[in-house]
């Protein structure tokens, strides 16, 4: 088994910042920001030493919770200052982006330091639709045809354009091109059926996050039905799953830290119910195929919980039953919490759990 | 199933018809529009009207052979070579009095297309070839099986169509034949060297789920035609003018009238002045 640390750019939250997203922007103090990417930093060399396989980024907007909207400038900054471990920008949100932009970062990126990225292409969380202004209901079809074209513009070796639904190119040719596939780990990330598809076919991995196993089983269940269908066959290192870890000393501690962190209803920084109700309403989400509502703002869930002992137990059955080769791992909440607790944890599991799962 | 062709044009207008001759054939065609002529050369499954037909017709004289050979004209044994089909082609032009033309050559018929205007560039202002079937590959074989099968090799989503025509498999074992003899081998190297000094605006297009020519052979023509532009259609299969008609029409008509220039957007972003 691998195992990622999920980067957020802790940014330490003052107690009487605004709550609602979008948080005002005047509440941001740069010295805190500049900070917090110091701290990106010293957090990625810290798990590296601790032998952790990746580091992981994500792109959010307009709040202090994951202070990383821009995955590409994360990853070329924590490249540059930290040599060795994996960098996996997972992702780039392509429904509000401009493809080629995102291909050609990537390819750079792959090019100024090969081998050590992991690139990860998304349709993204229903409440970063707003960001960018992307209609809800093009989201699916953008990020199918965006995957697509950056996909295309990796590969062909001819100028080409783009007649498509969302996106339209008259000219395509990037400089630089990435390594081809087998040395450049890409993956689609998501669980519905259409992200599986699309991995399936391009012979891509794939990225679930969240939930709970028997769900997360469902949805790699049918990427490697449809790999199947596709002629090949998926190793452990073709599945990340994304997912909360609560680490205690004992099971009792972790328990109670699970008890405590139940009684919150709402993840830092949500929506406002009247806009977040709106937005469920349009957004239509699934995994493997079977219809669920949206996760707008709601908390996300726990997957791991327990010492070190139970949590190993839970991994091997994570490995089992989802097929997963990297976890990708928080063990804390982003947005708000002690961050010096979350080092003891992150050591806890580097010393405790790390060693014990490399054979799973 | 109905085919596609009884549909009218949005237009209004509906396709007229007509016959030539041109060395002791009798070709039927159907024409449309106003304006500089755009002369179609259909793919192995014949003539049919397509929405991208109607939508050309709005700024071109769309003027669609059907070769010899195909639909209810007699079987064709007389023509041995692709070269000779084209000349042929060249003269039902002639006799339509079309001195200077676009020219639009569909999968089998964009072979054709590419060897008309190999010997006759000064009478071809821009070509353009929808999933030509000039160079292919070495395992190509032509789409063959029950309509359903047929369906989803020529479409990318097959479900999507309103109705898809089925083809008459007595006229397709009349047309095979002729089909064969004329796409083989899958590269002619004298028709690839005519392509490598050929000065005509050419545009390729082929869709990103072409299950009977891979778009892929795309970049061949790129590589090979001093002038070519390559398009690829998100989410069409071979039959790209049925499939998605305006993304086929729109580039293919901006590429007719501005030839390289298609290539500057004249696409408007202001959202409020």
């Amino acid at each position: 088994m691998k195992v990622s640390f999920f980067e957020t750019g802790r940014y330490p939250v003052p107690a009487d910042i605004p709550r609602e997203w979008p948080v005002p922007s005047g509440a941001y103090d740069p010295a805190v920001g500049a900070k917090a990417y110091q701290g990106m930093v010293e957090r990625a060399r810290f798990v590296q030493k601790l032998g952790f396989d990746w580091i992981s980024l994500s792109e959010h907007h307009y709040s202090p919770r994951i202070l990383t909207p821009s995955p590409p400038l994360s990853a070329a900054h924590l490249a540059s200052h930290v040599e060795g471990i994996k960098i996996a920008l997972l992702g780039p949100i392509v429904p509000v982006s401009n493809p080629i932009r995102v291909a050609e970062e990537l390819a750079m990126l792959d090019t100024m330091l090969p081998g050590r990225f992991v690139f990860g292409l998304l349709r993204g969380t229903t409440n970063e639709y707003l960001s960018y202004d992307l209609n809800p209901k093009e989201a699916r079809e953008r990020t199918d045809e965006g995957m697509e074209l950056i996909l295309k513009a990796w590969s062909e070796p001819q100028p080409f354009g783009w007649q498509g639904r969302y996106f339209q190119y008259r000219t395509v040719s990037i400089w630089p091109r990435p390594q081809e596939q087998s040395q450049r780990p890409t993956y689609a990330l998501g669980v519905s059926a259409e992200a599986a598809d699309f991995a399936a076919r391009h012979r891509l991995g794939l990225g679930v996050s969240y939930g709970n196993v028997e769900l997360m089983a469902k949805s790699t269940g049918y990427y490697r039905q449809r790999c199947t269908e596709y002629g090949w066959e998926p190793g452990p290192d073709d599945i990340i799953w994304r997912a909360n870890m609560i680490l205690g000393e004992t099971d009792e501690a972790a328990d109670a830290a699970l008890e405590r962190r139940s009684a919150q209803s709402q993840a830092p920084f949500p929506i406002g119910a009247r806009l977040r109700s709106a937005l469920i309403e349009q957004d239509k989400r699934n995994v493997g195929g079977e219809k669920r509502p949206a996760n707008v703002g709601g908390i996300l869930p726990i997957s791991f919980c327990g010492g070190p002992d139970r949590v190993i137990k839970q991994i091997k059955e994570a490995r089992e039953k989802i097929g997963v080769g990297v976890l990708d791992l928080s063990l804390a909440d982003p947005g708000g919490g002690d961050t010096d607790a979350m080092m003891s944890k992150i050591e806890l599991f580097g010393k405790t759990v790390l060693p014990r799962i490399r054979e799973i | 199933m109905a085919e596609a062709a009884s549909s009218p044009p949005p237009n209004g207008a509906t396709p007229r018809e007509g016959n030539v001759e041109a060395d002791g054939f009798r070709i039927r065609y159907r024409e449309a529009g106003e304006g500089t002529p755009l002369v179609h050369l259909h793919g192995a499954g014949g003539l049919r009207w397509s929405p991208a037909h109607d939508l050309l017709a709005r700024h071109f004289r769309v003027i669609a052979f059907e070769m010899p050979g195909f639909g209810d004209s007699p079987e064709n044994t007389q023509t041995r070579t692709m070269a000779e089909y084209a000349a042929t082609m060249t003269r039902a032009a002639d006799a339509l009095r079309l001195d200077k033309f676009n020219l639009w050559g569909t999968s089998f018929g964009g072979k054709t297309a590419l060897w008309l205007a190999a010997q006759a560039p000064e009478r071809v202002l821009a070509l353009v070839l929808e999933s030509p079937a000039a160079i292919r590959p070495e395992n190509f074989a032509i789409p063959a099986g029950t309509p359903e099968e047929m369906a989803r090799r020529l479409y990318g989503h097959p479900e999507r169509l309103k109705s898809i025509p089925v083809a008459d498999p007595a006229i397709r074992a009349k047309t095979q034949p002729l089909v064969n003899r004329l796409l083989a081998p899958p590269r002619d190297a004298e028709l690839e060297a005519r392509m490598a000094t050929m000065e005509t605006p050419t545009l390729v297009l082929f869709g990103t789920l072409d299950h009977v020519i891979p778009p892929e052979m795309g970049r061949h023509y790129k590589a090979l035609m001093p002038n070519c532009h390559l398009v690829l259609v998100y989410d069409a299969g071979h039959v790209i003018g049925a499939e998605r008609p305006e993304a086929f029409s729109e580039v293919v008509e901006d590429f007719l009238e501005r030839h390289e220039a298609f290539l500057i957007s004249r696409t408007e972003t202001l959202i409020h002045p």
